[in-house]
């Protein structure tokens, strides 16, 4: 691995280059092309742009079929630009997988995702693999087990808890489900313990960070 | 130096940015873009060796013209090709790539 830049180059797009790996495998490129096609594609059927439901079971398909090696890097890129970073963030097609009209409650979002056994054993999964170890709070559990972390955030992906990063920085990107802690009345410190497993992990920052840089000990940033 | 021996006709592949397509996408992603190139003279029909002589001897005079054998050409494409343009948007475009070569 280690795609990051040289310091030079300012056309540097390591997600331009995640997506030229993918495109010159003939499987990637079909899977990648299906999942696209299928989350750009309007919905006939109802008013909406697309079908979200048949968006992430494609994502799913994809994840599933496609070698992490070419998934990992779409989605994981090392970027020192805003025009990678938004590639980045555009790789789950995010208008149509991530995106709704309205924001739920982080907890309500939970709740939808519990009563649905694939998306309640992800998250579990997501939980455990990615959790944070205090009192450091530093790094990922199990010796470091960055990958086990990164597998777990990918599996997330085509679920009701899908998560994506929230913009297009590039020097301070952070990831979040679709939802917010608004109007969480006196649950508010729950959602928001909740909610900072996405948005404040560091065991989560720094699998991303080890994986786009290619080293396995980044300190937390 | 060696005559060159024309090659059959068979698919080939060329990497392409989807830019130099000149479809009018603005997008800098590259694609394996599978073509069909050469020569098709192993499969040529009595009809074509026969059109042949028959154009020289009988239709130069009446300045018609006949298709002088068989062409390398796709006969089938591959699915649709995803990509996203320089401007965040996704695009799909169908039968870019060669599937499968044939003469036709």
């Amino acid at each position: 691995k280690g795609f990051h830049c040289p310091d030079a180059e300012r056309n540097c797009n390591p997600c331009l280059d995640a997506a030229k790996a993918c495109n010159l495998n003939n499987s990637c490129k079909k899977q990648r092309s299906a999942y696209i096609a299928t989350c750009s594609r309007e919905d006939p059927n109802k008013g909406e742009s697309c079908s979200k439901k048949r968006c992430h079971k494609a994502l799913r398909m994809f994840l599933d079929r496609v070698p992490s090696e070419f998934s990992n890097r779409l989605l994981f890129c090392p970027c020192q630009t805003e025009g990678c970073a938004e590639r980045r963030r555009q790789t789950i097609v995010p208008d149509c997988s991530y995106k709704d009209k309205d924001k739920p409650n982080c907890l309500e979002l939970r709740r939808v995702c519990r009563q649905d056994s694939l998306c309640r054993s992800r998250l579990a999964d997501y939980m455990v693999n990615c959790c944070m170890t205090p009192p450091t709070a530093s790094t990922c559990p199990n010796q470091d087990n960055h990958q086990a972390c990164l597998a777990s955030y990918t599996r997330l992906i085509g679920t009701d808890m899908t998560p994506n990063y929230v913009d297009s920085s590039f020097s301070n990107w952070t990831i979040s489900p679709w939802c917010t802690c608004k109007g969480s009345g006196n649950q508010e410190e729950e959602c928001m313990n909740f909610l900072r497993y996405f948005t404040d992990n560091t065991c989560l920052r720094n699998a991303i960070q080890a994986f786009g840089y290619g080293i396995d000990n980044v300190q937390s940033k | 130096k060696r005559a060159q021996v024309p090659k059959p006709c068979s698919l080939r592949k060329l990497e392409v940015t989807v830019r130099e397509l000149k479809l009018g996408y603005e997008s800098d992603e590259t694609v394996l873009l599978r073509y069909c190139s050469g020569e098709c003279t192993a499969y040529r029909h009595n009809y074509d060796i026969a059109m042949a002589h028959v154009m020289r001897t009988r239709f130069r005079k009446k300045g018609r013209k006949v298709s002088n054998g068989p062409c390398c050409r796709p006969t089938a494409f591959e699915k649709g090709f995803s990509f996203l343009d320089n401007n965040s948007r996704y695009h799909t475009i169908q039968n870019i790539s060669a599937k499968h070569s044939t003469v036709s």
